[in-house]
């Protein structure tokens, strides 16, 4: 449905996107994860035929989007960054003129409204003047201005800034009814959303792609999974030479290290982590640690987070070789909004 | 066809709406209905004292008082227009910038074309609404002449009038589009207009045909053809141009302003 190709974006000398490369089935919610400045708004606003890209080709519904805006216009809608509203207008006036100009017949006109306001919880504030609305039901209008024409495929960026938690999970249960019926693809630096909302994550960094997979294989490719943590008591040379060493020959262990922490003395907390693919055995892990003398005050299993995947591919220089080719993901010169 | 027709029909309603529900517009209309109304007065009674002051002194010259009138009071309303235009056209593209739903209508199946002829319809309605009162009263005064004065005259000279005001406002939405700032916007277009009202003064002071050539291009001398029901068609064209002109103009410049923002 949005296949994305190699896609640039140069302003003036500075990148703010390079080679940017990603599909989204039909149907699919895909989340578009980075930081601050990473290219998020530029890649959205290529996608929605506002910026024309320096490089590269994007399609929306088999069309080019700048070579055939006008054609990828009527497939598209777009909440941008800060919702694009007449604040003179009502709700539904407002949403009467957006369904006029993306194209909808008079006839269907009034029915597309009464849905869009439905599905976005505005029918009662319909005669409200947009000018009036508080921030959440402003940034409802601009969601509801992007899907009133029923597009096939809808664009997203940052649909839940500057919402209170409750509107938060509002606006996500909306985003995920949409799917099926229409594509989405929606931009965030907020981790939590893209692991409830989105089917799959593309994670961007200072312009660039560096990883594209479903929030679970995003996890489990990156840090191979499972694996446990441990609180034991000992001398921490002890520890490093014999305790480590042991676990490492364990069959199945990927990692295990000693986390800086601050415990009080002689308690030290440890990490170790599983072989992709493989799921290591509790038993074995306690009976060397027993084994090995050591004091054991806790042991937990830990499952990583999409937190730890996101710290990790942005703050990394060099990412893991699982993903993506090290050439690709040197960092670049400049950022941009 | 139809399509167009429809967005283009789209952008003027909301684009007029927002004038009748922005209390700028009303204190614009005001002050413009205020000014208009103490013009007229003077103009008036300043005309008939004249010619009463003729009769007394017995001179033998009759003088056409309603078509001086016409011609005073519509040379008097094309300078407050001169005022008025560039704060109707300032928020035109200003705005949309400043609220960024340039982006929304940027990002709908509505060429950019369309978005300025709307536009500009919109706000060359509004001032067609201000300039309806005038109207009213100039009838009532005028069907007290006798002979009858021709209404073709007048609604001729009116029609000047919106023309005018088509060409400023034409221009005036092409500076709007270039900055988010409503007051750069007013002031350019002011600075603008002024120079288009008063280049034949220089056409005159250069000579030569670059300076009748210059002289063509003044608003104010095609202006006050039309306002003395001279139907020239070079004046026709003049602000034809300009309204054209001012259209191209913001069409390419919301094209150049997504090519380059950065």
């Amino acid at each position: 449905m949005i296949e994305v190709e190699h896609l640039s974006k140069v302003y003036g000398s500075t990148p703010a996107i390079e080679d940017v490369t990603f599909a989204v089935e039909p149907g699919e919610i895909l989340g578009l994860l980075g930081p601050n400045g990473a290219g998020k708004t530029t890649t959205m606003r290529i996608l929605s035929g506002y910026l024309p890209a320096s490089a590269g080709t994007a399609k929306i519904a088999g069309f080019e989007v700048h070579e055939q805006s006008m054609a990828v216009r009527k497939h598209i809608g777009y909440l941008p960054e800060t919702p694009p509203l007449y604040t003179d207008m009502t709700v539904e006036g407002f949403l009467h003129f957006v369904a006029r100009i993306k194209g909808v017949s008079a006839g269907d006109r009034p029915r597309q409204v009464q849905m869009a306001m439905q599905r976005c919880n505005l029918t009662e504030k319909s005669h409200t003047l947009i000018r009036k609305l508080s921030k959440g039901y402003r940034q409802r209008v601009g969601i509801a201005q992007a899907i009133v024409h029923d597009p096939p495929a809808i664009i997203l960026d940052e649909p839940t800034v500057g919402l209170d938690p409750r509107q938060i999970a509002e606006v996500r249960s909306l985003i995920k009814s949409l799917a099926g019926d229409h594509t989405v693809i929606l931009s965030t630096h907020i981790l939590p959303e893209v692991s409830m909302t989105c089917d799959r994550i593309a994670i961007i960094n200072k312009g660039r792609v560096v990883a594209t997979n479903t929030p679970d294989n995003l996890m489990a490719q990156l840090t191979g999974g499972s694996g446990y943590e441990l609180e034991v008591e000992g001398d921490v040379a002890d520890i490093q030479s014999r305790l480590i060493v042991f676990l490492q020959g364990l069959p199945g262990v990927k990692l295990a290290e000693i986390v800086p922490t601050d415990l009080p003395n002689h308690h030290h907390r440890l990490r170790v982590i599983a072989e992709q693919g493989t799921d290591l055995v509790g038993r074995d892990i306690a009976a060397t640690v027993v084994g090995a003398g050591v004091g054991l005050y806790e042991m937990r299993r830990s499952q990583a987070t999409l937190e730890d995947v996101f710290l990790q591919l942005t703050t990394e220089e060099k990412p893991l070789d699982t993903l993506t080719d090290p050439d690709d993901v040197e960092p670049s010169a400049g950022e941009a909004a | 066809m139809r399509v167009i027709m429809s967005n283009i029909l789209a952008i003027y309603r909301r684009e007029l709406q927002s004038y009748f529900a922005s209390p700028l517009a009303y204190a614009i209309a005001g002050v413009f209905w205020l000014l208009s109304g103490f013009f007229f007065i003077t103009i008036l009674s300043g005309i008939t004292q004249q010619v009463a002051y003729a009769d007394s002194a017995g001179y033998s010259s009759p003088i056409d008082v309603p078509y001086q009138f016409l011609q005073f009071f519509l040379g008097t309303l094309g300078s407050v227009a001169l005022f008025v235009l560039p704060i109707l056209s300032m928020g035109l593209y200003a705005e949309e910038r400043k609220r960024g739903t340039l982006e929304l209508l940027a990002t709908s199946p509505v060429t950019n074309w369309a978005v300025a002829l709307g536009k500009l319809l919109g706000v060359l309605t509004f001032f067609t609404t201000m300039v309806l009162p005038l109207l009213i009263y100039e009838a009532i005064v005028f069907s007290t002449t006798t002979p009858p004065f021709s209404f073709t005259v007048v609604l001729l000279a009116h029609l000047g009038l919106i023309l005018l005001a088509a060409a400023i406002l034409s221009l005036g939405m092409f500076i709007s589009s270039l900055t988010d700032s409503t007051i750069l916007a007013a002031i350019g277009t002011f600075g603008l207009v002024l120079f288009l009202w008063v280049i034949d003064v220089l056409g005159q002071k250069l000579g030569g045909p670059f300076g009748a050539a210059l002289g063509h291009l003044s608003l104010l001398k095609h202006y006050n053809n039309l306002t003395q029901g001279i139907l020239d068609s070079s004046s026709l064209v003049l602000f034809a141009s300009y309204i054209v002109l001012g259209l191209f103009l913001t069409a390419q410049s919301i094209n150049a302003f997504r090519f380059q923002r950065s």
